[in-house]
């Protein structure tokens, strides 16, 4: 998980992200951010996202949990 | 469902594309987003430019513009044809058929069929299915494949999920019985449940178009478009593609008792480089044998994108020798599709502006 933190961290083209980071807060939030969380998901863990789910977590710690409940 | 064909091949692809170059950045002050952020989106998915048809010509023009040229040059007789597809989502009326009035332009005989087909990002394979059951009969000996979309018109100039994207082309090919034993294998699948993944929601009989329907709304990315307007689920999409054509095509090598590294070419649909990509790496084949660079050149033409992409960056290596192609499609239906089967010495296959 510590890797994907990471990436996410990329993703969000900031050093490092938090839990209770705002997804909608990062400056470079927008729908290429959330396709990126898609593949990354995808490629990573196997599993499937969509917008709204993603956009409905609102946080990074709320994105891994959807992606642990899934 | 898995398909099997036996002597049939295609003998010519002749790929047509407007002359009319958009660049990414001539547009980038329609979208609501800041260049910056625009340009990030350019460099992911690949977009630079797109070939986008005049004002007031249809996807028939295209069609009959690369038929007159193979007329013209002697690569095709018309007397020869026994069948006219027409692929596309983009025709000229809802009553004829298209391909009727592209028989009449050109004073075909009647003794032939004319079809029209509404596929999209399949098309290319849905068509050559349907040219391969249409050569099992005894009297057709030559199908012409038209697979052409002038989707450019329906689409929101202030939307940056397919704005950037789109492309207008035609593709002729040329599908006839083989001398030579072959055997083509080949799949299908559909999933109607999301049909309106892809939709262009008016316009049709269920919501003809009015001035609500051409009211344009906001989205939850920011985009702006009218029911009018074709829109497309991004992320179920991508989800789609990836959830479904990587077993697709193993699938087809499978049954086909093909290996992976024996195919020369994996010619794909091309909906983005970025989807292609990751495609590539999910099938396990190096992303160079599955090119993906007809979005950033021409845009995403539908059913077009796979002859276009077969005929601009194959070319004229097609004309001398022959190679095991892997042919997909998968989006608007929803529908996916693949063909393993070998192609070449053709008698043309270029691409031509009109």
């Amino acid at each position: 998980m510590d890797e994907f933190l990471e990436q996410l961290a990329d993703i969000f083209e900031v050093d490092s992200v938090k839990n209770d980071d705002e997804l909608d807060k990062f400056e470079c939030w927008d729908s290429l951010t959330i396709l990126s969380i898609i593949a990354l998901t995808s490629e990573k863990f196997g599993k499937q996202l969509s917008n709204d789910e993603i956009r409905d977590a609102k946080t990074i710690g709320g994105l891994i949990s959807l992606i642990n409940q899934k | 469902m898995d398909l099997k064909f036996k002597n049939k091949k295609i003998s010519g692809i002749l790929s047509i594309l407007p002359s009319t170059i958009v660049k990414f950045e001539d547009e980038m002050a329609y979208y609501n987003f800041s260049a910056a952020k625009s340009l990030k989106l350019k460099m992911a998915m690949g977009y630079n430019t797109h070939r986008i048809a005049k004002n007031g010509q249809c996807s028939s023009d295209l069609c009959i513009h690369g038929l007159q040229y193979l007329f013209d040059n002697g690569l095709l007789g018309k007397e020869e044809i026994d069948a006219l597809l027409f692929v596309s989502q983009s025709p000229d009326y809802f009553m004829p058929p298209t391909s009727n009035v592209i028989q009449g332009h050109f004073g075909l005989k009647s003794d032939m069929i004319c079809l029209d087909i509404n596929q999209g990002c399949a098309g290319f394979e849905i068509g050559l299915i349907q040219s391969f059951m249409l050569l099992e009969q005894e009297s057709i000996n030559k199908v012409v494949l038209m697979n052409a979309d002038v989707l450019s018109p329906k689409v929101s100039k202030r939307d940056r999920n397919s704005n950037p994207l789109i492309g207008d082309a035609a593709a002729i090919t040329i599908v006839e019985k083989s001398d030579i034993p072959s055997t083509i294998h080949a799949n299908v699948k559909m999933d109607g449940s999301n049909a309106l993944a892809l939709t262009i929601p008016a316009g049709g009989f269920r919501l003809p178009c009015s001035p609500e329907t051409a009211q344009m709304e906001e989205d939850a990315a920011g985009n702006f478009r009218s029911k009018d307007n074709l829109v497309m689920k991004g992320d179920d999409v991508f989800n789609f593609v990836m959830r479904e054509v990587p077993p697709m095509i193993h699938h087809l090598l499978q049954i086909a008792e093909v290996h992976k590294e024996d195919v020369s070419w994996f010619m794909f649909h091309q909906p983005n480089k970025f989807m292609l990509n990751k495609l590539a790496d999910a099938i396990k084949v190096p992303r160079e044998k599955m090119p993906s660079n007809i979005v950033e050149n021409f845009g995403n033409s539908s059913g077009a994108t796979v002859p276009v992409n077969i005929s601009y960056n194959l070319g004229e290596s097609l004309l001398s020798s022959s190679a095991k192609i892997c042919l997909a499609g998968f989006g608007v239906g929803l529908t996916w599709s693949s063909i393993l089967m070998d192609i070449g010495n053709l008698n043309f296959n270029k691409t031509i502006n009109f």
